[in-house]
């Protein structure tokens, strides 16, 4: 293989393996618990400019970028804290939000944080970077393979740690899932009333799923950050976490394999999927229809498939009723929505 | 800090209260008669700003542009609702699923308009503003109309909804839209009505929203989304004059903050006070209204 294609096939690993370990932290959060949490990009920015900050060394003020808490920190420490980062800002969230507020309040909250976020991100120039972001992040390991981040060597073997990691989260949600403690977590989705009822504690399994999805979170963007060595505000904008709520929804919610399969169709599918499209017109007008396709896919979902590509595995009791396939719908308990034509006297 | 510097902060926030009361009350009437909430408002706010842009450039004065933006936000948000949203609930889709299609929507439009104009900034062609200058306050003649506007669209909605049968019956399906049909309303049609309503203020909104800044994006209408649903819930979802209360502590907060720290956090100023207000107030500071019907994403 040459090497441009080598670079372009681990470019996409990599991107594949991070998507798949971000979904698969969505997918506990909210597939399983049914936490809605619209600011998931939050902790995946914030493991990146943790991983960012602690390979690129003190930030000098002759530097053309400024930041905080720089340092050399020698792999793995960097995507370490990365996930750790992602961890405690979730775990934050979870006890200042969770307890008191609403499933749909949350929801809203975080979302506005995630916009929020990235306005400070942005404008506070000495934290992060501010807008321009942080660049030449330092490659991990990259002296093993003389010192040529661009080599085929170095990259096949980035692009293989990054799905063993992928794995790693793959395996803890599947484990997780298929446990003991995943009944717990199916039972306060359906209903946190009656799973507490049963002496189920909706806060504290909560703060353990959302901890857990945040680290996740924050290892996918340690491990994006320190191969593609730049991030900046633009990357992880509000509709970054829509594009995995999209992925979940396709690939099938509360099915683990469905998320791994929604991460590669959506975000990686349709992504690198309009690069091969014909240049109808401006970059500008790419970006557009990008956009337009990966907010159609819902629509078009929720229409003829609302279950997902692979649906949720309907657990059998003996004796227990079994419902029709779950559905996104069913991961929260429901206002009525205003239907007149159902209303027949 | 001096006080004439809060004082004219808060001559700024009278004027982003006023865009942003009619925005959260148009935001606020669907929320509580569809229980859908709809983040798609900030897409139909955005389509007003180019529909009166086309207009306005075609050589009409801004305020008929505006009108007929206001128009065009009323029919698109009725039929938004007609054509898009009640079929995905009629299939069985709830609310969370209905949250996932509003923001698909709004994603939707917000694109197709950036596949339109493009990402250059517009701006319309204002009559000459005349400057007043009342002590530390300097308000333009344009900003005193947007408040007026504001001012008799909210008082005329006040009014609808209080005094005539239209509104009775729009106040009567929100709460209890069984009983409402029970009782001879035709509830499709107050539906209807509803969200055509406040399309009409999303139409103004947007307008408003972009005449008072230099200029505008295909983003514009977008951040200010986040504004308008921290006025919304800080007046307790549902209730329009709540949200008029909401639109102007929020409003005059953020002036007030942007004067005192940097402008560029305004948006972060509503957002915290969202979340203290939700933290400490999960039901907004009017919770009366929202205690009767239970309101649920």
């Amino acid at each position: 293989m040459s090497n441009p294609v080598v670079y372009y096939v681990s470019l996409l690993s990599v991107y594949g393996a991070v998507y798949a370990m971000a979904c698969a932290g969505l997918s506990l959060e909210f597939g399983i618990t049914g936490v809605i949490n619209f600011g998931y990009i939050i902790f995946q920015a914030a493991g990146a400019y943790t991983a960012a900050v602690l390979t690129l060394g003190p930030s000098s003020p002759s530097d053309f970028q400024h930041y905080v808490g720089g340092a050399h920190w020698p792999f793995p420490l960097p995507l370490i804290a990365a996930a750790v980062v992602g961890a405690v800002l979730s775990a934050g969230v979870a006890l200042l939000g969770i307890r008191r507020l609403r499933s749909d309040y949350l929801a809203i909250v975080l979302l506005v944080a995630s916009l929020i976020a990235t306005t400070v991100a942005t404008n506070a120039t000495t934290l992060v970077g501010g807008d321009a972001g942080l660049a030449l992040v330092p490659h991990p390991l990259v002296s093993l393979f003389g010192n040529n981040a661009e080599g085929v060597g170095y990259n096949l073997a980035y692009a293989a740690g990054a799905a063993v990691l992928a794995a790693a989260c793959f395996v803890v949600v599947h484990r997780i899932t298929e446990s003991p403690y995943g009944r717990r977590l199916r039972a306060l989705r359906e209903n946190e009333f009656a799973a507490a009822a049963q002496g189920i504690s909706a806060f504290r399994l909560h703060l353990v799923v959302v901890t857990a999805g945040g680290a996740m979170a924050g290892l996918s963007g340690g491990v994006l950050v320190q191969y593609i060595s730049a991030w900046a505000p633009s990357g992880w904008l509000y509709p970054e976490t829509f594009v995995f709520f999209t992925a979940l929804i396709v690939g099938g919610v509360a099915n683990n394999w469905g998320a791994i399969l929604g991460a590669i169709l959506v975000p990686l599918g349709i992504g690198e999927g309009v690069r091969y499209l014909p240049q109808i017109g401006s970059a500008t007008l790419m970006v557009a229809l990008q956009w337009i396709v990966i907010g159609l896919l819902p629509l078009i979902i929720f229409w003829f498939r609302p279950q997902g590509i692979i649906p949720e595995r309907r657990r059998r009791f003996v004796g227990a009723r079994v419902d029709a396939p779950v559905s996104p719908d069913s991961l929260l308990e429901e206002a009525e929505l205003v239907d007149p034509s159902r209303m027949e006297v | 800090m001096n006080a004439s510097t809060i004082v004219a902060a808060i001559g700024f926030g009278v004027v982003t209260a006023s865009i942003l009361s009619l925005g959260s009350v148009g935001f606020t009437l669907q929320y509580g008669m569809s229980n859908v909430f709809n983040l798609a408002f900030a897409g139909v706010m955005g389509g007003a700003e180019y529909v009166a842009l086309a207009i306005n450039h075609a050589g009409l004065n801004i305020w008929p542009s505006m009108a007929l933006a206001a128009l065009f936000g009323g029919a698109a948000s009725a039929a938004l609702n007609k054509f898009v949203y009640m079929p995905f609930i009629r299939r069985g889709v709830k609310t969370f699923g209905m949250v996932i299609i509003t923001l698909s929507v709004w994603t939707i439009i917000q694109y197709v308009i950036l596949a339109i104009v493009g990402a250059t900034a517009s701006s319309y062609q204002l009559p000459s503003k005349h400057l007043y200058v009342v002590g530390p306050i300097r308000i333009n003649g344009i900003q005193i109309i947007l408040i007026v506007i504001a001012v008799v669209a909210l008082a005329l909605l006040e009014v609808f909804l209080r005094r005539t049968l239209w509104g009775k019956a729009i106040r009567g399906a929100a709460t209890n839209a069984p009983l409402a049909r029970a009782s001879g309303i035709n509830v499709s049609r107050i539906m209807d009505a509803t969200w055509f309503i406040s399309g009409l203020f999303a139409g103004i909104a947007g307008v408003a929203l972009a005449m008072n800044v230099a200029s505008f994006t295909y983003t514009t209408s977008g951040n200010f989304l986040v504004v308008l649903v921290a006025a919304a819930i800080l007046g307790g979802v549902g209730r329009p004059s709540g949200a008029m209360f909401g639109a102007l502590i929020v409003g005059i907060a953020t002036e007030v903050s942007a004067a005192i720290f940097n402008p560029a956090y305004k948006d972060v100023t509503a957002f915290v006070l969202l979340a203290l207000v939700l933290v400490a107030k999960p039901a907004g500071l009017f919770p009366e209204a929202v205690q009767r019907k239970e309101v649920v994403l």
